[in-house]
């Protein structure tokens, strides 16, 4: 799938989570940074949309004698950033302690999406000068747009006053402001904003990104952001970044088709902004609209070939020429289409399971939450991990397997990730579930609920139910990190510690837990609701379930300690013993291992995990000859929700062994549902089926061993033509046959059905 | 089963291959570490074993790691010599580690190793003009050069001598040799070219799987790959084949040659007409089956 071609001008595939917010052009607003007259008058012209004058003034500056690091702002004016470049290493060269010069030249490389480059100057200055303010500024801009808590150490010298400069501070307050949005922390963005208006109004530079931000603010709350348009429109009527600014918080917000109005709008107003030209063609691409996300995106690439996403997001699009479109199209109405681009090698071993995990999940959401899809879900699964990373780009924490935009669903394929850690089924029940709270919702979901609901219903009615907590999870709850419910969207957006996105997962789901079991269900539709009617978190919670968020957190402490607690003090204990365990491994201690893994599983019964003490239990039973304990512990283990394929694959063989049959087809259909690549699997299961008369679902799992390309042919079409003579499909059967004949003459099973259905349908001989 | 017997049994049996005596020589390298060791000891096993099933015990010679030396290897060869005719068949695996410097191969052994001129001069020098050289060692792809010629097969874990990482072919090409589904034919016995087939797709597969570049691509080089049979997977025949049974199993080789035969003319003929004909010929040879089986005794109608 050729992975090195997302690797682009030293920028590696997590800068792609880089969503630049302002993004008037790429040099932006500089707010004092510079001031050679020359240039600010060229920038004033600029600033108020005298497009033309102002290149003539920037051209007449290039073309000048002055300095070398003027000229360079002059190119980067003109989008010549090659040249602007050069000028400003000539400007190094010429006067090396020139710190304002160097810290310009952070910026452009922070405007060519260089971003590891323009940290490394910032930090070269400030090694020089620690209170360098547009220094501190140039870094939190860069740490701030990767949603990287570290900016906070940027930021606060300039707000305390430690480094002080007015223009490092407009461009500070603006970020606090624009954090202050994403965060849903309304005052204290007004507060930013009014602090940065009063500074340019006292130096008369232009109010354009405040007015932008102010717009996004109203907007998020639901009023109308009108007045601020109006505003920015007469200063400046090319001012893109009006429309471009709020479109990004619908991005964060996941109000995608909200945001391609936006964006479109802005790309209208100023046709070369290539940030909102990329940003429109990922949001189409979201919205399952190739053709016009391809026009935006070649667009923002001819205007700025310096950024990954754009050229990312089309070499996807043209990889698409690899996958395959499967529609399922009922004919009963009033039922979803369901669209599927699966990559051709992979596409009939996931089809069938997809599409009916799908149906499933429709029916149980449809009814659960009531409401119905009223669009086709499209879900795309790609192999190759990197291509589903582009898909998310620029969207902080979203799910590192899959990602929902509304009716399109992207996610990892089963063989992009390795088995034993990912189950595509659940991941895929995850993600429709997002597709019913986000359209339920018109998208005004906030994250953590719509987690929360999708977690909860992993849990509840799932292909692999059960509330299962990661062992990082518990530990975290022992560590008391569980947020306010009130700031529960924050461990997703701006997680300050490795495991937060993960600990938020669970936390969001426990909530929906616990609001099902104390509230009722009917509880879980109406907050859902509530966020329809554009109430907040807050708000929703007041009003569906009469208490405030304060005490609703005591609440949930005390549940969170009722079904957990016993888990959490006895936390030391288990992690002592699973070392232990390792330990006893290696010296292959059976008989203690036997101890060690029940006391273990006496703890916490549903850890299923990679390293779960049922499966040393089961090898420890098996080594001391404990054939049935082993498979007991071993089928205890799938019951809990066990789902390593290798693991499953055993039981399944003992099962069969024990001529447990009915329950070893129920083993390894699970297995589909983690790996359905396996197309020894499938021919198992197919014989299994076939063997218990199951004779249809057997053929399902035999079309698709062929599919996957098994090495041994002849038995692949043996298999078929036993299937289809066993559902009274002679003709079929007999081509089968003829096929396996072809290949292998002297396979005898072969031979021996060709001949019973000679005799039994009298074929000409 | 004596040797008498085998031979004629083989003779009816696997007509594509008239050979008088089918000589093994499996060689055990040296592991390095425990894990090499028992990895190259099973694989070996595994080789010995399928080796049985075509051949005597007294013809299946076994170097394991302690005795594996230059000389006595060598000096099996020379025994060798004086023991084989045109007509002999010789195997040869080489199951260890290998090396090469740009200049020479050499596979390892305790004391001084075998060298790529040791081996290719030691195959030279028997008569037998039906060989066989599988050699799953790093850097086996060198000797290609030395050893192909018209009467030898190669199987190779590396496509040359630079490719000089631990191979994961062995043990794939071990697990063929006793794995149904390796037996693509399905004629009971694995070959040359199906014991191939099979490990190098497990090699490409794991590679492929894991999210690797391929260290090591394996290559068989010469003619016959598909007729040069490494082992069966149904030992259980008659030891007397009686002139009725006799002539049944001519009548099925005989029309095992006109499937082949058509099989080969399929691109010249129409898609309904040959599968006419196949379906034809299918019913017959499957009728013969049923009568060998009955002839033989063989009641066990399971597969």
């Amino acid at each position: 799938m050729g992975k090195t071609r997302r690797l682009l001008v030293g920028v590696s595939a997590a800068v792609l989570a880089f969503a630049p917010l302002f993004v008037a052009n790429a040099r932006g607003i500089h707010y004092g940074a510079v001031t050679d007259p020359a240039l600010l008058s060229c920038d004033q012209q600029y600033w108020r949309g005298q497009i033309e004058a102002a290149e003539a003034c920037y051209t007449d500056v290039l073309n000048s004698n002055t300095d070398a690091a003027i000229r360079a702002e002059a190119a980067w004016a003109l989008g010549d950033l090659k040249l602007a470049n050069q000028l400003f290493q000539r400007a190094m060269t010429v006067s090396p302690t020139d710190a304002a010069a160097k810290v310009r030249w952070g910026d452009l490389f922070a405007a060519s999406h260089q971003n590891a480059e323009a940290m490394d100057i910032y930090r070269e200055v400030l090694a020089e000068e620690s209170a360098n303010a547009f220094a501190l500024l140039g870094a939190a801009r860069v740490l701030v747009d990767r949603f990287e808590d570290a900016a906070n150490s940027y930021l606060q010298p300039l707000i305390e006053g430690a480094a002080y400069n007015d223009g490092a501070l407009v461009g500070a307050w603006l970020l606090v402001a624009q954090v202050a949005l994403e965060n849903n922390r309304y005052d204290e963005a007004e507060d930013a904003l009014n602090q940065a208006e009063s500074i340019i109004e006292h130096n008369e530079w232009p109010l354009l990104e405040v007015y932008a931000l102010r717009a996004a603010a109203d907007l998020l709350n639901n009023v109308d952001g009108g007045k601020w348009t109006e505003l920015a429109l007469a200063n400046n009527p090319h001012y893109g970044g009006i429309y471009a600014t709020p479109a990004h918080f619908y991005v964060i917000t996941r109000r995608y088709r909200d945001a391609i109005d936006l964006y479109q709008k802005a790309v209208d107003i100023e046709p070369d902004l290539a940030a909102a030209h990329e940003e429109l063609g990922i949001n189409l691409l979201r919205d399952n609209q190739m053709t016009r996300a391809r026009k935006h995106l070649e667009i923002a690439y001819a205007e700025d070939p310096f950024s990954p996403k754009a050229v990312n997001s089309l070499r996807l699009m043209d990889s698409y020429s690899d996958f395959r479109l499967i529609d399922d199209r009922p004919e009963a109405p009033g039922a979803v289409p369901i669209t599927l681009r699966l990559h051709e090698d992979e596409a009939a071993a996931i089809a069938p399971y997809a599409i009916e995990l799908t149906r499933n999940s429709m029916a149980v959401f449809t009814e659960r939450y009531g409401f119905a899809l009223r669009e086709p879900v499209i879900i795309e699964m790609y192999p190759d991990h990197e291509d589903f990373a582009v898909r998310t780009a620029g969207m902080p924490g979203l799910g590192i397997l899959g990602a929902t935009f509304g009716y399109v669903i992207a996610m990892d394929s089963p063989s992009g990730r390795p088995a034993h850690q990912f189950q595509w089924g659940t991941t895929l029940w995850h993600e429709m579930a997002h597709v019913f709270t986000l359209e339920a919702s018109d998208h005004l979901v906030p994250r953590w609920y719509s987690e929360g609901i999708s977690v909860f219903e992993e849990w509840r009615s799932g292909p692999n139910p059960g509330i299962r907590i990661p062992m990082s999870v518990y530990n975290a709850m022992q560590d008391d990190r569980f947020l306010p419910i009130a700031d529960l969207d924050e461990g997703f957006l701006r997680p300050t510690y490795e495991e937060q996105v993960i600990v938020s997962y669970m936390q969001a789901g426990l909530v929906c837990d616990f609001i099902d079991r104390h509230y009722g269900e009917d509880a879980l539709r109406k907050v859902l609701f509530a966020f329809r009617e554009g109430l907040k978190t807050v708000a929703a919670i007041e009003s569906v379930l009469s208490i405030t968020t304060a005490e609703f957190d005591k609440d949930f402490a005390t549940f969170v300690q009722t079904e957990h607690g016993a888990v959490l003090e006895q936390l030391e204990d288990w992690h002592h013993t699973q070392t232990e365990i390792s330990s006893k491994m290696a010296a292959e201690d059976w008989s203690e291992i036997v101890e060690l893994a029940r006391r273990l599983i006496a703890i916490i019964p549903q850890y299923v995990e990679a390293d779960s003490p049922y499966l040393a239990l089961a090898r420890a039973q098996r080594e001391l000859g404990e054939q049935a304990a082993a498979l007991e512990s071993l089928d205890t283990f799938w019951r809990e929700g066990g789902y390593d394929p290798a693991s499953l694959k055993r039981l399944g063989q003992w099962l069969v062994d024990a001529d447990r049959k009915a329950t070893a087809i129920k083993v390894l259909q699970s297995i589909n549902l983690v790996d359905p690549l396996d197309q020894e699997l499938h021919g198992e299961l197919g014989d299994l089926l076939l063997d218990s008369g199951q004779a249809e679902n057997a053929l399902r799992e035999f079309e698709i061993a062929l599919a996957l390309e098994p090495h041994d042919m002849a038995t692949a079409w043996y298999r078929l033509a036993q299937a289809q003579h066993e559902l009274g499909n002679i003709e079929m059967s007999q081509g089968y046959l003829l096929q396996a004949l072809d290949v292998a003459p002297n396979f005898r099973p072969a031979q021996r059905l060709l001949l019973k259905l000679a005799d039994q349908h009298s074929i000409r001989n | 089963m004596n040797r008498r017997n085998i031979s004629l049994a083989l003779l009816l049996l696997a007509p594509s291959l008239v050979f008088a005596e089918l000589h093994v020589v499996i060689v055990e390298g040296l592991g390095g570490d425990q894990a090499y060791a028992e990895q190259f000891s099973a694989q070996v096993d595994a080789i010995e074993v399928a080796s049985a099933t075509l051949t005597a015990d007294d013809n299946i010679k076994v170097f394991r790691t302690d005795t594996a030396s230059r000389d006595a290897i060598l000096s099996h060869f020379t025994t060798l010599e004086s023991r084989l005719s045109a007509n002999d068949q010789v195997s040869v695996f080489l199951i260890g580690h290998g090396s090469y410097d740009d200049v020479e191969y050499k596979f390892n052994i305790p004391g001084p190793d075998l060298t790529g001129e040791d081996i290719a001069a030691s195959l030279d020098a028997l008569a037998s003009t039906s060989q066989l050289l599988v050699n799953t060692s790093s850097a086996s792809g060198a000797i290609v050069d030395l050893l192909q010629n018209d009467n030898r097969i190669l199987v190779l874990a590396t496509r040359s001598g630079v490719e000089r990482h631990a191979t994961r072919f062995g043990s794939y090409f071990a697990d063929a040799l006793s794995n149904s589904t390796a037996d693509t034919d399905k004629n009971k016995r694995i070959s040359a070219a199906e014991a191939f087939s099979f490990a190098a797709r497990q090699v490409d597969d794991y590679y492929e799987g894991n999210g690797q570049l391929a260290t090591e691509h394996p290559r068989i080089e010469g003619e016959r790959t598909a007729r040069m049979t490494l082992a069966r997977l149904d030992a259980s025949r008659p030891a007397i084949i009686d002139v009725a049974l006799a002539e049944l199993i001519t009548e099925r080789d005989a029309l095992n040659s006109d499937i082949d035969a058509l099989r080969l003319a399929r691109d010249d003929m129409a898609l309904q007409d040959y599968q006419a004909q196949l379906l034809e010929k299918m019913l017959q040879l499957a009728r013969l089956e049923d009568a060998i089986e009955a002839r033989e005794g063989n009641t066990n109608g399971q597969d």
